[in-house]
């Protein structure tokens, strides 16, 4: 399973304030917070956690068809800069996170199944077609035949006529960006 | 029975009145204006509302604020939408 998350870091600014009382103690494990308290810049900090518990929630959801809100039970570790793992419960999922100054964007999967990822960042108005013009090259159908459907707890999954197309497949958008990742049907 | 009817719009009332001050609340964080319009009990956060996950934890804490109460994490995992959230806030103030 896959799943992804990016983050608008200039919208991320306007519509939340990472210092309200209460906002990291809700969300975060007390590990966390002594990190992002301690980092040179907490506000990146915060928003790079964030965004690997979101992509991780995405996987977990995917495979389990349950929704819930319960960000501090998902812990980052980073192995570096932008590499970590996120642990829920029992699961264990690998991220790996494009930093710049614009926006945040993490990949999270649960497993190295080895299967190729194929992800990009568009802007939220095209990233669906992007999406299915990404699928039509790899699997060689017309992206107009190319359909959307989202399972119970919204996650999307791409259909040529009656044939899956994505065996997983998490979209995200976030101000001026949106972001896709998917992994292909045939290749599992 | 006229005890019990009187109890029942009592309670009632109080459910319409949580939801208008919920309605307060999450207005500042809608995207959608026509399910925000629209909203009902069965209204989702995320799915109907458009609202960022990240600024479902303000909420949480507007609603902690404004009702008086903490909520805990078992609660929070619940609130996905305006019923859940009802339920939670009438649960702890009974408590």
């Amino acid at each position: 399973m896959i799943g992804n998350d990016i983050v608008d870091l200039q919208l991320a600014k306007i519509e939340s304030n990472w210092q309200r009382k209460g906002f990291l103690e809700k969300q975060f494990t007390q590990k966390e917070q002594k990190e992002i308290l301690n980092s040179e810049n907490p506000f990146l900090k915060v928003w790079l956690f964030w965004s690997m518990k979101e992509a991780a929630y995405k996987c977990y959801t995917q495979k389990h068809q349950k929704r819930f809100f319960a960000p501090q039970k998902f812990e980052c570790s980073l192995v570096s800069e932008d590499v970590g793992t996120v642990s829920f419960a029992t699961a264990k999922f690998h991220t790996t996170t494009f930093l710049n100054t614009f926006y945040n964007y993490t990949i999270a999967e649960e497993n190295k199944e080895g299967l190729s990822v194929f992800s990009s960042i568009g802007s939220p108005q095209t990233i669906d077609k992007d999406l299915k013009l990404k699928l039509a090259e790899k699997t060689g159908v017309s992206h107009q035949e190319i359909e959307q459907r989202k399972s119970f707890v919204g996650a999307p999954s791409y259909y040529h006529k009656e044939k899956l197309l994505t065996s997983s497949c998490s979209i995200s958008h976030h101000g001026n960006y949106g972001a896709f990742a998917f992994t292909l049907e045939n290749e599992s | 029975m006229l005890v019990l009817s009187l109890k029942n719009i009592q309670n009632k009332m109080t459910k319409e009145e949580i939801i208008i001050k919920l309605t307060t609340i999450v207005k500042p964080y809608i995207q959608n204006e026509e399910a925000f319009k629209n909203l009902t009990e069965a209204t989702d956060f995320m799915s109907d509302l458009e609202i960022n996950s990240a600024n479902l934890v303000d909420i949480v804490l507007d609603v902690e604020d404004e009702f008086d109460i903490i909520i805990d994490n078992d609660s929070m995992e619940k609130m996905l939408t305006i019923k859940s959230v009802v339920e939670i806030i009438q649960e702890k103030q009974l408590a």
